[in-house]
């Protein structure tokens, strides 16, 4: 017949995978659900580093000099506040500003030094600046009348910290770039590894696998199910990382962004390999049961395992950190956090790459498999090794 | 023409299909029938090639059979095989394709097939949406497309109502016009009658019975009855002939020796009247229940 096409099978599999799941609503707003939250939790962050708090103090007579101090001060101290000074006739005309909300907060001699008088709550930012500009005008005048300096006093008492690689800056980014992949990996692997699983079921389930079977190769349906998820899980992941490589070069953050840009490419290779490993080991979780209530017994040696490698991800480190980044799957996650740390040799991100594609390349062969042998066996759930060796 | 030559499957200890020969020949529509367990779906996911086979073949066109060759086949499993969570139009293109039709192509077909089954207007339901007869119409277009080469569909009729049951029929002997092979399986028996050219009965794994319904109602012991003026007591005596049933001037006879028969009509008619001489052959159920016992 002239209409037919020479479309292999596991394209026109992968194809309905993915316009399935992406017509699906629950996924699309899975998806801007999720890029909305990271939009507005850079922005916040973009926000809150930006804005100056703007804060007025009154003062009495008696405070004048210290208050107009801290309003000069507080340029110096505290970033982004901006002290107003006003001044007021006496407590009672300080008390009815304050509950007028005229000022923010009345500044005043007390008989052990000095108190900050707000109506209810305290302006955090306010009582760090005037804090810091009293302790430092009264640690003058009291060095002044012992006859010394504040320089003198405090001479050889400083503690300042040094790291031997970057700074600590970078070290923090790193830490919380570092848990952001390994969350991503954990939570693409989970929903998509279960989705997967259970797309199998649903075949096997409502028997349409055994069209299938009798039209393409098994083979054909394992790779266009784990090639279709894989594609999936790859775009939404290039959409987070996009919109958070973007978004934060909106915020004070953005001199790390280049910096950022060649771990995240490792990571998207990374994520690849060990996406693809995990994927074939969801189908055939999928396969072994027969009910959807079966896929909790069924996917539990995965769920732990994925765990493993949550929690491996984010708390190993020094030596066990070094050896977790070259076993798979769990160097799925660890590697690309240690280049971002830094300190890696060139060939260490290569050679995990190349163990873990080595992994998934097994779990493909082992998958396919048992996929293929456990998929048309009915009735109960299937045994791993009654699906090993099961006669097809 | 598709043959069915020694096929065995075993589970474990027991085995569920034994040794099973029979043909499916084009143009014929060949009934499948035994009781639950008797192996008729284990025999046909075999054909298919959804199911490992341990002994035998199965033959098309006189050669061994491929993945190809069932690629073009109409199949149609024992539950119902489909997505229920996807619009229909959609998932049938997508098997239409898996069996290597073009998109475009397999659109046409599809919305054709549709509107045949007066399902044009809820292309874009999701099946669980549909009613269980709507479900198993549109489970037939799946097996019949593309064009399909032979038909092997595990229990079409069931769940059908009389009105389904009826254009089932239809699409199914349209299909055995165009010389293809069609077997089905069903618990129907009166169905099965009334549709087949051939029939295979299976009982525990084993074939009891095959052949055009005819030859197997001819099959047995032949069976005559006979009805007379008077008393037919006598007929006791006659040799070479079993007595089924006796009451009055009625008889129920089996033939033991051949001929038999023939000696009974002429001394019939020497004793008086014969109403009526007729050979009963027994009803499909008969048979089917004898052959599985």
């Amino acid at each position: 017949m002239s209409t037919r096409t020479t479309d292999p099978a596991w394209l026109l599999v992968t194809r309905r995978e993915v316009v399935s799941r992406i017509t699906d609503k629950s996924f699309l707003i899975g998806t801007v659900l999720m890029v909305t939250m990271l939009v507005g939790f850079i922005g916040f962050t973009a926000w809150q580093d930006e804005k100056t708090d703007e804060v007025t103090l009154g003062a009495t007579p008696d405070s004048v000099a210290m208050a107009t101090a801290v309003a000069d001060g507080a340029s110096e101290v505290g970033d982004k506040v901006d002290v107003t000074l006003v001044e007021l006739d006496d407590e009672a005309a300080a008390e009815q500003a304050l509950e007028e909300d005229e000022v923010d907060a009345w500044l005043h001699p007390v008989a052990d030094g000095w108190e900050l008088t707000s109506e209810s709550s305290e302006q955090e930012s306010l009582t760090a600046v005037v804090e810091a500009v009293v302790r430092q005008q009264v640690l003058t005048e009291n060095a002044a009348d012992a006859g010394t300096t504040v320089e003198e006093l405090e001479a050889g008492s400083a503690v300042s910290t040094a790291f031997l690689r970057g700074d600590a800056e970078k070290a923090a980014v790193a830490q919380a770039v570092g848990f952001v992949f390994v969350f991503l990996f954990y939570i693409a692997a989970l929903i998509f590894g279960m989705q997967l699983a259970s797309s199998v079921i649903e075949e096997k389930q409502s028997r349409i696998v055994e069209i299938i079977a009798a039209a393409i190769p098994l083979r054909h349906l394992l790779a266009g199910k784990v090639l279709g998820n894989t594609a999936l899980a790859m775009i939404q992941l290039l959409v987070y990382l996009a919109v958070g490589l973007v978004g934060l070069s909106f915020t004070p953050y953005k001199s790390y962004v280049p910096a950022l840009s060649g771990p995240t490419a490792w990571f998207v290779g990374f994520f690849l390999a060990g996406f693809i490993a995990l994927a074939c080991l969801w189908a055939v979780a999928g396969s072994l049961a027969s009910r959807t209530e079966d896929l909790q017994a069924t996917s539990t040696p995965l769920t732990m395992l994925m765990l493993a490698m949550f929690f491996g991800g984010v708390s190993l480190d020094g030596r066990g950190q070094v050896i977790a980044s070259f076993v798979p799957p769990v160097s799925a996650v660890v590697m690309p956090k240690r280049i971002l740390a830094g300190g890696v040799e060139w060939w260490e991100p290569l050679v995990a790459l190349g163990l873990l594609a080595v992994f998934a390349a097994v779990t493909v062969w082992v998958g396919e498999r048992l996929y293929r042998r456990a998929l048309l066996q009915t009735g109960g759930r299937v045994s791993l090794r009654q699906a090993w060796s099961a006669a097809e | 023409m598709l043959e069915i030559k020694e096929l065995t499957r075993r589970f474990g200890e027991s085995t569920a299909v034994d040794h099973v020969s029979f043909e499916v020949r084009p143009g014929e529509m060949t009934g499948f029938v035994g009781a639950n367990g008797a192996g008729k779906t284990t025999t046909m996911r075999m054909v298919m090639g959804v199911l490992g086979i341990d002994g035998g073949e199965v033959l098309w066109q006189d050669r061994s059979i491929t993945r190809l060759d069932r690629r073009t086949f109409g199949y149609m499993p024992e539950e119902r095989g489909l997505y229920p969570k996807q619009p229909i139009l959609d998932q049938l293109v997508y098997v239409a394709q898996l069996k290597g039709l073009g998109r475009v192509a397999a659109r046409r077909q599809v919305q054709e097939l549709l509107e045949r089954f007066g399902l044009g207007g809820r292309a874009k339901d999701h099946l669980e949406k549909l009613s269980l007869g709507n479900q198993q119409r549109v489970q037939i277009i799946a097996s019949v497309l593309p064009k399909p080469a032979a038909l092997i569909l595990d229990e079409p009729f069931s769940g059908l109502d009389p009105l389904a049951v009826d254009s089932m029929v239809d699409l199914l002997r349209e299909h055995a016009r165009d010389d293809i092979p069609v077997l089905f399986s069903s618990h129907q028996l009166d169905l099965v009658e009334r549709l087949c050219d051939r029939l295979v009965v299976l009982a525990h794994g084993r074939r009891v019975a095959a052949g055009t319904v005819s030859e197997l109602r001819d099959a047995g012991v032949p069976r005559f009855r006979l009805v007379l003026g008077g008393d037919a007591g006598w007929v006791r005596d006659q040799r070479g002939l079993g007595v089924l049933d006796l009451d009055g001037p009625t008889a129920l006879v089996e033939v033991q020796h051949d001929g038999a028969e023939q000696h009974l009509i002429a001394e019939a008619a020497r004793r008086g009247d014969v109403h009526e001489f007729v050979r009963v052959r027994p009803a499909l159920s008969e048979i089917y229940r004898e052959a599985t016992a």
